[in-house]
C-alpha cells in the first residue's frame, strides 16, 4: 500500500463507513472549533473523527503499545477540548493537538519507567494476519521492531516527520526542542534504524 | 538501503500499524463526547477573572431590582413634590411615567442583520457567554433583529447565520480577529465610542 502524502491530520485510513449524516460533517475546521468553544460537544466529536487516526498514529509511534496509544489518544482529545481557549490561531490546530498528545505520551513513558512492575509488557503492535506474512509484511515487522528499539528521543521526531508529515519547525514546536536538533535527530534516527533493521536489505518500492 | 526507501518503509510500517489497530478507534468520537458530558471548554484566565468580577446572573438581577426600586421611589417622590408645588400643573401624563418600567443601568442594544434567505439567525457574544441568542424576523422581510438589555461595557460578538459564523456586523464599533475569524466589538454605555 503506498501512502499518498496526506495533509497533516488527515488519516491514512479513510473511515468513510464512519461518516455521519451530520451538519458538522461539512463545516470547516474553524467553525467546528468555534462551535466546540461554545460548548457544542458534537462539533468536537467531528474534530475527533477527523484527527483520531493522526493522533493515534503519533501515540502508537511514540509509545509502541496500542492499548497505551488508545488511552492517550482519548485523553488528548479531552485535554484539548478543556484547553481549547488556549489554542493560538497562529499555530496550526493539528500542531497544537499533536503537542498535547506528545506531552501526554512523554508522561506515560515516564510513568512506565517509574512503574516497571505494573507496566504491561509493550505489546508487539499488530495483529497481522499470519497468512499475509509475505516478504513485505516481514520487512514491515522488522521496521516496526526497529522503531520499538529506537530510543524515544529519536523515534518521536521520526514519527512526526514520516507519519504526521510535520515540518522540522513544527516538530521542534511539538517536542519543544530546537529545529537544528530535530534535523540531527532525524538524520541519526534513520542511521540507527538502518542498523537495527539489518541487512535484510532492499525495501522495494511498494505498490498499492 | 536508500534513504527515501527507509523513509517510505517507516511511513508504511506506521500506517499499517495504525490500520491493524484501527478497531480501537471505532467509536472514539462518541466515547470522547460522552465523557465530556455537557461541559464547555475551560475559561481562560482573563475570562475567569472577568466572570469573577462581574456579578452572577442572579446577583445582576438583584442589582437591577434594587436600582429599579430606588429609581421608582425617587420618581414617585419627585412627582409627589412636583404635584405638590404646581397648583395647576397638567400632570395627567406624569403618573404613567411613574408607572413605566424602572430604568436600570442596562442599555437596550439593538442587533440588526439583513439576511434575506436565512432560516435562522442568532447572535453569540461575550454578553451571553457565547451562547446563541436568536434574532427574529417576524415580518419575513429578511431583516433580523434582537434587542438585548446590556450593562455598560465592551462586548465581542458575532452573528450565526444558518450555522455559519458572521463576525463583521456593519453596525459594530470595531472588529477583532481572533481564533481565525472576525468578531465584532460594540461598546455599550459609557465605555467609550469608537475603537
Amino acid at each position: 500500500m503506498s501512502r499518498a502524502k496526506p495533509p497533516s491530520g488527515e488519516p491514512c485510513i479513510l473511515g468513510t463507513e464512519e461518516a455521519q449524516e451530520s451538519v458538522y460533517r461539512v463545516q470547516n475546521e474553524v467553525s467546528l472549533l468555534r462551535a466546540s468553544l461554545a460548548g457544542e460537544t458534537a462539533a468536537w466529536g467531528e474534530i475527533v473523527a477527523r484527527y483520531k487516526d493522526a493522533v493515534f498514529g503519533l501515540c502508537l509511534g511514540f509509545l509502541r503499545s496500542p492499548a497505551d496509544a488508545e488511552d492517550i489518544t482519548h485523553d488528548a482529545f479531552i485535554r484539548a477540548y478543556d484547553n481549547l481557549r488556549r489554542y493560538n490561531l497562529e499555530k496550526r490546530f493539528s500542531t497544537w493537538l499533536f503537542t498535547i498528545a506528545a506531552n501526554l505520551c512523554r508522561n506515560r513513558l515516564r510513568y512506565r519507567r517509574n512503574h516497571p512492575v505494573s507496566d504491561p509488557d509493550v505489546e508487539s503492535p499488530g495483529g497481522i494476519d499470519p497468512a499475509a506474512a509475505v516478504a513485505r509484511e516481514e520487512r514491515q515487522v522488522r521496521v516496526r521492531d526497529g522503531l520499538t528499539q529506537l530510543p524515544y528521543g529519536y523515534r518521536a521526531p521520526l514519527v512526526l516527520r514520516y507519519y504526521n508529515d510535520l515540518s522540522y519547525r513544527e516538530i521542534s514546536e511539538v517536542l519543544a526542542i530546537p529545529e537544528g536538533t530535530v534535523k540531527t535527530r532525524i538524520h541519526r534516527a534513520k542511521a540507527i534504524l538502518k542498523d537495527l533493521i539489518g541487512p535484510v536489505g532492499v525495501i522495494d518500492h511498494e505498490t498499492g | 538501503m536508500r534513504q527515501d526507501e527507509l523513509e517510505r518503509a517507516v511511513r508504511s510500517a506506521l500506517c499499517s500499524e495504525v490500520e491493524s489497530a484501527s478497531t480501537r478507534l471505532a467509536g472514539l468520537e462518541e466515547r470522547v463526547v460522552a465523557d465530556l458530558g455537557d461541559r464547555a471548554p475551560r475559561l481562560g484566565a482573563l475570562e475567569w477573572l472577568r466572570q469573577l468580577l462581574a456579578p452572577s446572573p442572579g446577583a445582576r438581577w438583584a442589582q437591577i431590582a434594587v436600582l429599579g426600586a430606588t429609581a421608582a421611589v425617587f420618581l414617585t417622590l419627585g412627582l409627589w413634590i412636583a404635584e405638590d408645588r404646581s397648583s395647576d400643573g397638567d400632570l395627567a401624563a406624569m403618573p404613567r411615567l411613574a408607572a413605566a418600567p424602572a430604568p436600570t443601568d442596562d442599555e437596550s442594544v439593538l442587533f440588526v442583520l439583513p439576511a434575506l434567505n436565512a432560516k435562522s439567525v442568532s447572535v453569540v457574544g461575550s454578553f451571553s457567554d457565547w451562547e446563541a441568542v436568536p434574532l427574529q424576523d417576524e415580518d419575513g422581510d429578511g431583516i433580523w433583529t434582537a434587542r438585548l438589555p446590556l450593562p455598560p461595557g465592551r462586548y465581542e460578538y458575532a452573528f450565526v447565520i444558518d450555522g455559519r459564523w458572521w463576525g463583521q456586523d456593519p453596525l459594530a464599533d470595531g472588529y477583532i480577529r481572533s481564533f481565525g475569524e472576525y468578531s465584532s466589538v460594540r461598546y455599550v454605555g459609557g465605555g467609550g465610542d469608537g475603537v
